[in-house]
């Protein structure tokens, strides 16, 4: 009965469809219903919470606003979560390199050692970011080892240590991420050109330059753009430690979002946002998959 | 020659040492945390910090009794736990047959997916407010759950495609060769091979959804408010409430540590969406 509608071939040639379908369906059926009402909510002022007959159509009003008003700080945003950025992904990825290097020597206790590298990067970030607040109070423990090592404590809670408050924190969550790659990266080269380099002479600096780096690329680049696209949207960490503040010293572009949602109960402007960091991550993300795939290509 | 070795004496034992320490460095803000959350009013806040105090449970007594922190544990899990399921059945057929078949627009659709994965949960949160109050589906379980398909859906089809990917095509054909039908022969070849995979998938996802925090904050209010959104109730008028926050803070994260000990041998291939085998 079942065959009555479809030929067995058209049935085996629709197979792979068929399995993806309901994935398809429930993802992309929400993400469609999401981004409708996102951009409708850019096109029209309404305050936070009023019923949606309350709203008035006002055009690209939002983004025009956004982008060329004095009063939008969105530029402001744009270039503190650039330096957020910048801040958190080069330290990680060095400190993580160089960690992976270390471990990846004859190591006692090795497995006990990534396994404890584990725990930052799956504690609770809203609580991290709680918990860090406390650490960087003026009594607090960061300020402890500051003032046991140079002899003066530092108000981490003011407009110009609060964004490398929070840049510390990120390094203390994500620095393992790059560790754990990097080193599951180095076991899996493969041994004879780290043997004829020794062979030939090279120090360790020229071994690590010209063969382990240059073997090491597609990894260290996938794991850099994975935690770029990370970083670009954070949000729970900041929120819990400082909510954007003091200022706007910390309100990166998600950050940005809640102040003119809920905070300035402006929808519009705020969903004006939430297009432009969408798209912004979507393009980047295009741009470096491409970027990869050719990488990975020459390999 | 002996010199040589005293040489590489002196680099082992500087590694280890360097290695020791530096790991130690971040163990050490978690176990502070931990630490803090038996501490009593007045230790909490002593400076320079003490390190040696008598434990209190007073902390716990008080999320226990007063905060009712367990109906907040209970929302998680059972939000977390569906969320997993459901996205596990849509995963496994879609990751199927992303590993197993040639077919048009496949690479297309499965970048698709992953485009999706990177939407940033703050930006879409507001409009998926308003659907939630245009479907009257605001602070309820099923909401958040069906919201967290989004991003799990498309993640989990990435991960298990390369658990499935390594499973050799081989196994599957000779049991079709002998009568199974396609569907059998997954269901009693690949899948129990998988079964390692699907495990460490569904405590990822379990875990990420467990610790999602915006869309846990601005789609609930009361009934089905998550863990991670308790850290509001701590900042009270007169200040901050830190012991019992250490105490909640303890609590929810204690699990996920034990899960994501448990399966620490799949992290890092789940970490990379499968690009880097672990």
């Amino acid at each position: 009965m079942r065959n009555l509608l479809l030929d067995k071939k058209t049935r085996a040639a629709l197979l792979p469809y068929t399995l993806i379908l309901p994935a398809f369906l429930v993802v992309f059926a929400l993400a469609a219903y999401g981004c409708f009402w996102l951009v409708r909510m850019s096109l029209v002022e309404i305050a936070f919470g009023a019923p949606w007959d309350r709203s008035t159509w006002v055009g690209l009003d939002n983004y025009r606003w956004l982008l060329f008003s004095e009063h939008s700080t969105f530029w402001e945003s744009a270039k503190i979560t650039a330096l957020y950025v910048a801040g958190t992904l080069l330290p990680e990825l060095t400190l993580g390199m160089m960690l992976a290097l270390l471990l990846n020597q004859k190591i006692v206790g090795r497995s006990l050692y990534t396994a404890i590298l584990l725990i930052p990067l799956v504690v609770m970030p809203s609580m991290v970011g709680m918990v860090w607040r406390l650490y960087f109070s003026y009594d607090g423990l960061v300020n402890f080892f500051v003032e046991s090592l140079f002899g003066t404590k530092l108000n981490w809670y003011g407009p110009q240590l609060a964004l490398p408050a929070v840049i510390i924190v990120d390094i203390w969550e994500w620095t393992p991420f790059f560790v754990l790659i990097l080193l599951a990266g180095l076991q899996a080269l493969p041994q004879e050109p780290f043997e004829a380099a020794r062979v030939d002479g090279a120090s360790g600096w020229q071994v690590f330059r010209y063969v382990t780096l240059p073997m090491l690329s597609p990894v260290i680049l996938t794991a850099a753009i994975l935690r770029l696209m990370d970083i670009l949207r954070i949000f729970d960490v900041i929120y819990a430690m400082f909510g954007g503040g003091p200022g706007r010293a910390t309100t990166t572009l998600p950050l940005y979002i809640y102040r003119l949602t809920m905070v300035a109960r402006n929808v519009g402007r705020g969903s004006a946002v939430s297009v432009m960091l969408i798209l912004i991550i979507l393009s980047l993300t295009l741009v470096l998959v491409r970027f990869l795939e050719s990488v990975k290509f020459e390999k | 020659m002996r010199g040589s070795r005293l040489r590489k004496r002196a680099i082992f034992l500087f590694n280890n040492i360097t290695a020791m320490i530096v790991v130690a460095c971040f163990l050490f803000p978690y176990a502070y945390f931990v630490a803090s959350a038996f501490k009593s009013r007045l230790d909490t806040f002593a400076y320079p910090p003490v390190w040696v105090f008598r434990p209190t449970l007073e902390n716990f007594q008080t999320i226990l009794e007063d905060m009712d922190i367990l109906f907040y544990m209970k929302n998680s899990t059972i939000i977390a736990a569906i969320s997993t399921l459901l996205t596990l059945v849509v995963a496994v057929p879609a990751a199927y047959s992303f590993a197993r078949f040639r077919f048009r627009f496949k690479e297309s659709i499965a970048y698709g997916f992953l485009f999706l994965q990177m939407v940033p949960g703050i930006s879409i949160v507001f409009a998926l407010f308003y659907i939630a109050r245009t479907l009257k589906l605001f602070d309820t379980h099923m909401f958040l759950i069906l919201s967290y398909l989004l991003w799990n859906v498309p993640y989990a089809i990435w991960m298990l495609r390369g658990f499935a990917e390594a499973i050799p095509v081989d196994l599957e054909e000779s049991a079709m060769v002998d009568g199974c039908s396609r569907f059998r022969a997954f269901l009693l070849i690949t899948l129990p091979l998988m079964s390692g995979g699907l495990a460490a998938s569904a405590i990822l996802i379990f875990i990420g959804t467990w610790n999602e925090f915006a869309l846990a904050f601005f789609l609930t209010s009361t009934r089905a408010r998550t863990m991670p959104t308790t850290i509001a109730f701590f900042m009270t008028h007169a200040g901050i409430k830190w012991g019992p926050m250490f105490a909640a803070a303890a609590i929810g994260t204690l699990p996920v540590v034990v899960f994501a000990l448990v399966v620490r041998k799949y992290f890092i291939s789940a970490l990379t969406f499968g690009a880097v085998k672990g």
